[in-house]
């Protein structure tokens, strides 16, 4: 990163920029603000609007010259599909893994204290932590509950610790580093767990004869259609997890990539959607899809 | 023709599936609000139905998404 001087016309236009943008935002809070009640309230709240957004414009195109004076080796746009690998004390180790440690660490250092100093002080009207974490267990035992039936067997506990691992991976992103869940083995690992615990599951409530009864049902024609299909789900899993957390990856760089100097604020608003709301949608769409094929499994045949 | 311009024609077709995605959303929604308008009261549990069918049908684009990066990533080196 090296400054580069600009020429005098760029100089006068950031100058102008600034200036401009200054002034905007002064007049802006020279004009009085009416009551709802008021004569021409409307044209006032658009006037004051429009002065906003000059200003907010015009000090956006300055910090972008600005930033634009400072040249950064800017290579071709390119994405791996692999994270990169790094070296953990003579391990050579995929970044998503030591990723999802540090998540694993912080939220089990945050588990503990919560048990140590939060837990003993429940009051009978719930009030702050209190009131956000038995909304959370409630959202993940009424819908464990909803598609497995009501003896849930720790199915709950297993889900609330997988959302708390994507909710991780998500907030990762928002710092700046590369989410565990772009990585397919990562997802792939995943979705074994969940293929591991339909068929536990499904021996466990059926027993052995029981689980390869439904492979039968209703004629043994179809046994090989069903063994493909549930061979299909950890792969289905995966790669829907993978693409969506790539997918929104990508789009976020390019947004990078294609502003250059000017991405200031806009990709903050992008990020919101693709780094927050997009894992949350994806995670509960991977819970639900798991607790339904657990479900699945689980069913009584009569 | 060189190699990685095969490689991009194919990557191209394999995400036309985000067509059929598309449609069958589309038609998944528009059947939602139709049973929302018939029934109000029934909303939040078609919500939780749609986005699951939502996903469903998604996977399908999602698919060729993951085939034509692997495809560029892995194929043409």
């Amino acid at each position: 990163m090296q400054f580069q001087m600009p020429s005098v016309g760029k100089w006068i236009v950031i100058a102008l920029s600034l200036i401009l943008g200054v002034a905007a935002l002064y007049l802006r809070s020279r004009i009085p603000q009416l009551e709802k009640t008021d004569e021409g309230f409307k044209a006032n709240k658009k006037k004051r609007n429009l002065f906003m957004m000059a200003g907010v414009l015009t000090l956006w195109l300055f910090s972008g010259l600005v930033l634009g004076c400072f040249v950064l080796s800017k290579s071709a746009f390119s994405v791996s599909i692999s994270p990169a690998r790094m070296d953990v004390f003579g391990l050579s180790m995929s970044s998503s893994v030591v990723m999802t440690w540090i998540v694993i660490a912080v939220f089990s250092v945050c588990a503990i204290l919560i048990r140590i100093f939060v837990i003993p002080r429940f009051k009978e009207t719930p009030h702050g932590i209190q009131l956000v974490l038995e909304t959370a267990v409630g959202a993940i035992n009424d819908l464990t509950r909803e598609k497995y039936g009501h003896k849930n067997d720790g199915l709950a506990s297993y889900f609330f610790a997988m959302a708390t691992l994507f909710l991780g991976s998500a907030v990762v992103e928002l710092v700046g580093f590369r989410p565990p869940t772009t990585d397919l083995s990562m997802t792939s690992s995943y979705a074994l767990i969940t293929f591991v615990m339909i068929n536990v599951f499904g021996i466990y409530k059926k027993g052995i004869k029981g689980r390869a009864e439904a492979y039968i049902r209703p004629n043994a024609i179809i046994a090989p259609f069903k063994l493909i299909s549930d061979l299909a789900v950890p792969i289905s899993l995966a790669c829907r997890l993978f693409g969506n957390m790539l997918g929104g990856m990508i789009v976020v760089e390019l947004i990078y990539y294609a502003l250059g100097a000017f991405s200031v604020g806009i990709p903050a608003v992008l990020g919101l959607y693709f780094n927050a709301f997009h894992p949350l949608i994806q995670f509960f769409i991977f819970i639900n899809l798991s607790l339904t094929f657990i479900g699945e499994a689980v069913e009584e045949i009569e | 023709m060189t190699d990685i311009g095969l490689i991009a024609i194919g990557a191209g077709i394999a995400v036309l599936t985000g067509a059929g995605a598309g449609l069958g959303m589309g038609i998944a929604t528009g059947k939602a609000v139709e049973a929302i308008a018939r029934q109000p009261e029934a909303g939040s549990k078609i919500n939780a139905l749609l986005i699951l069918g939502m996903a469903l049908t998604e996977s399908t684009a999602i698919y060729g998404f993951v085939i034509s990066l692997i495809m560029i990533f892995t194929m043409g080196k």
